[in-house]
């Protein structure tokens, strides 16, 4: 065996349907291949989707979600508390795909398990409950409507364990709302694609984990030595302290100053109250403390508390800066006090705040454009900057009553509904743009347009660099960039790490390749492990291009091509359709991909011809 | 020296507890450390690292049945070979500071690592701090301090202008760069 840490190299197969539970073995080939996290969920669920001739309903209980930490999640290095989510998207209806910090990976692994696949559906709503060796689906209709919180204490009042790690979903995931997310340690998502929904779909509420045994590192004293180093080279960080204040909400003043904030539903590339939401005034009026995921002296979690006023008493992990970005700039919201209820709204009933924030944004816009009528709204008037109207929309959409039912489908069902809503809905594949416009840069529509889940910057976020050096860059280079993005930004999805070390305090790339070393005792490079996964990529492609995407569903938003920007350092400006289109071959080219944009077909067949992993 | 802790600026990132495990047991295991970082939330959220405060009235050596528990040199320690395994000194430690794990038959707790605890040198926020005896409590002294000084402002005229200045904000000025 060339590894011998980093792996339990067990699965748990867990059958919701027949109550089946089993610890599945994985060969070591696997390992080599797909490292874990993301890499073992794509396998995962490629597999099941050839075993289903690629037609599959996302909310079907044929579905699979898998909870695949990585195997340096929960080691002695900074930030390695992420866990991916993989499933069919009931959003996108592709491949989808979210990560969650916090600590439930680590407890998961500490369980003894690689990943966790679950299929099937309950008959009743049910948590799972594991135990480390035990196994256990424990019925509790008593949790139907109940919020993440709420699921959460009743499941430690019943097995009288306050040490376990619970995640759950809240009311919208029950009903199946498509951008339901999975949460867990009080404010930490698996935000997007709707994986709560699947979760829904399953009558699976939450799952509860306790695990005790050994994480296996292959060589512990060379991993302390490394990771020590890199503990000492963070706090000496200049920005280390600033970071540690502030956090993402940082961004808000960045963003706003170059031009990239989203306000107004993405008609504005700048917003002139933004010095009320950004993260001086969080840190002088509404941040108690800080939280850290596991092992992460980074700690860029806030905790926030309304002390007077309308929504006194309102209490939050968060916010972060894409919350704080759709909810504020994008609905024309300067209140930052709003900007909590929000947050904390979304994290109780179970929706992702970036999908929530920029659907509410297309709706008011479609209402003031006149596609929407007061019929469709249910009788409200929807504005810029009206906060009660936004806080009855989010209680609607996770309840699915009214205008609600509808933004609950996701884009692709808004659409549908209101196909004149098109043009003004910021989206990728039926994935809800995140709050950086991309107008004022080539390399973020490119990386909006090919990320393999949709419209999310998790996979590439060239924008900053773009900005600040790259604008002549020739179109080469700036694909180059984009495709170096999707391919280092998807490793640490699949070892099990945060990428914010990396990308926030330029915390050096090698390290990863040290700490996989010390864990697994494998002698992999970071050139290796970039190969793997970018063959991780090209799989993820495979995935989708057999489930209907081409080429057509590769463009950034139509916004990007039509509407200029209002004001700022970018006023004025639009994409060039004829120059994105050359990009996009320039790009499918260097990955090797057709001018349809499909993979090689000896790299199809090398996956086609592959065994399974479960 | 005196091993102490400001609860307010713990994260609960559980750094206290990899090192522990790492420093005792040579293993990557939170659950085998003499540190357990309780998150309690929502708010008011609660983070409190439990550690062995190495009590000069030590209720766990007092309520021993075998009488294995003793203090040397101002560390309260366990002779795991005497021990029985009978876990009264969990249940009757008022911190619950003294742990189990299911891969030992004796229960283990906090010894300062001989006077260099391994949880205050890695803990990133300096919740957990290792320090000489006539300086505990003044870490909290100072938090709250500041907490009250956060809360407060000073009102000042420059040039006829009425101006306010936060303390944060002074404190600020030094490192007011921007974000990357």
């Amino acid at each position: 065996m060339k590894i011998s840490g980093g792996y339990f190299w067990k699965i748990l197969v867990v059958d919701l349907s027949t109550g089946k539970t089993e610890a599945r073995e994985f060969s070591e080939e696997f390992a080599l291949k797909y490292i874990g996290g993301r890499g073992f969920g794509a396998k995962i669920l490629f597999d099941l989707l050839k075993h289903h001739d690629f037609q599959l309903d996302p909310l079907s209980p044929e579905n699979v979600i898998v909870i695949s930490p990585g195997p340096l999640a929960g080691t002695y290095m900074p930030a390695s508390g992420k866990t991916s989510f993989v499933s069919l998207s009931p959003a996108t209806g592709i491949y989808g795909d979210s990560n969650m910090g916090g600590s439930f990976g680590v407890e998961l692994r500490q369980a003894g398990y690689d990943a966790l696949a679950i299929l099937g559906r309950a008959e009743e709503l049910s948590y799972l409950w594991v135990d480390n060796d035990k196994v256990k689906i424990v019925r509790a209709p008593e949790l139907k409507g109940k919020t993440v919180l709420e699921t959460e204490g009743l499941i430690r009042q019943k097995t009288q364990d306050t040490d376990l790690k619970i995640i759950a979903i809240g009311p919208a995931g029950e009903n199946m709302v498509a951008f339901a997310c999975i949460t867990g340690d009080w404010g930490r998502n698996a935000g997007r694609c709707g994986i709560g929904a699947v979760m829904g779909s399953k009558n699976l509420k939450a799952i509860a984990v306790r695990g005790t045994k050994d994480l296996p590192v292959a060589d512990i004293k060379r991993l302390l030595a490394k990771s020590n180093e890199g503990f000492a080279e963070l706090a000496s960080h200049p920005m280390f302290s600033f970071w540690q204040d502030q956090g993402l909400m940082s961004v808000i003043d960045y963003a706003n100053k170059t031009g990239i904030i989203p306000a107004y539903n993405f008609k504005d590339g700048r917003f002139d109250r933004a010095e009320k939401i950004n993260g001086y005034v969080m840190e002088d009026h509404y941040k108690i403390g800080n939280t850290a995921c596991f092992a992460c002296p980074m700690c860029c979690g806030n905790i926030c508390l309304v002390k007077e006023g309308e929504y006194s008493g309102t209490a939050v992990e968060g916010p972060e800066y894409e919350t704080a970005a759709v909810f504020g700039s994008n609905l024309g919201v300067d209140n930052f006090a709003f900007i909590l209820k929000a947050n904390q709204l979304c994290d109780e009933l179970g929706i992702d705040t970036i999908s929530t924030g920029n659907l509410i944004g297309a709706v008011i816009e479609g209402y003031q454009e006149g596609i929407l009528d007061l019929d469709d709204t249910d009788g409200m008037v929807l504005g810029w900057g009206d906060e009660k109207a936004v806080i009855a929309l989010i209680n609607k959409i996770a309840a699915r009553k009214g205008l609600g039912e509808i933004i609950g489908g996701g884009s692709r069902n808004l659409v549908r509904h209101f196909p004149k809503l098109a043009p003004f809905i910021s989206q990728v594949k039926g994935l809800e743009q995140s709050a950086y416009d991309a107008r004022s840069a080539m390399t973020m529509a490119l990386g909006y347009a090919t990320s393999d889940i949709g419209a999310h910057h998790t996979r590439a976020w060239p924008i900053a660099f773009e900005l600040e050096a790259g604008k002549n860059w020739p179109p080469e280079k700036k694909v180059d960039l984009v495709i170096h993005h999707q391919t280092i930004r998807p490793l640490f999805d699949m070892l099990g790490v945060c990428r914010l070390a990396w990308i926030e305090l330029g915390f050096p790339e090698e390290f990863y390749e040290h700490a996989y070393q010390a864990v697994t005792g494998n002698a992999f490079t970071l050139k290796q492990l970039l190969e793997s996964s970018n063959r991780v990529y090209d799989l993820t492609r495979l995935i989708v291009t057999r489930l209907g995407i081409s080429r057509k569903d590769d463009y950034p938003p139509e916004r990007c091509f039509t509407q200029p920007v209002l004001s700022g350092p970018h006023a004025g400006k639009k994409l060039d359709r004829k120059a994105y289109d050359d990009m996009l071959d320039i790009y499918y080219q260097k990955r090797g991909w057709s001018k349809d944009g499909k993979i090689s077909q000896e790299r199809e067949k090398e996956f086609l011809d592959e065994q399974q992993l479960l | 020296m005196k091993l102490t802790v400001v609860p307010e600026r713990c994260s609960g990132c559980k750094l206290c507890e990899l090192a522990c495990s790492i420093k005792k047991f040579g293993v990557n295991n939170p659950k085998k450390s003499s540190v357990r970082v309780m998150v309690v939330y929502p708010a008011p959220i609660i983070r409190m690292p439990i550690f062995c405060h190495q009590c000069k009235d030590a209720k766990c050596a007092e309520n021993c049945p075998v009488d294995c528990i003793h203090h040397e040199n101002g560390i309260v320690r366990i002779n795991t070979e005497e021990c029985i395994g009978c876990e009264q000194c969990i249940v009757s430690c008022p911190f619950g500071a003294i742990f189990t794990h299911e891969d030992y038959e004796a229960p283990f707790k906090c010894d300062l690592c001989g006077g260099d605890p391994e949880c205050a040198k890695v803990c990133p926020t300096k919740a957990l701090i290792y320090v000489p005896k006539h300086l505990i409590g003044q870490a909290q002294r100072m938090s709250n301090v500041l907490k009250y000084a956060h809360m407060k402002q000073v009102e000042f005229f420059e040039k006829g202008e009425k101006k306010v200045l936060h303390y944060t904000e002074a404190e600020k000025k030094e490192n007011n760069k921007e974000p990357k």
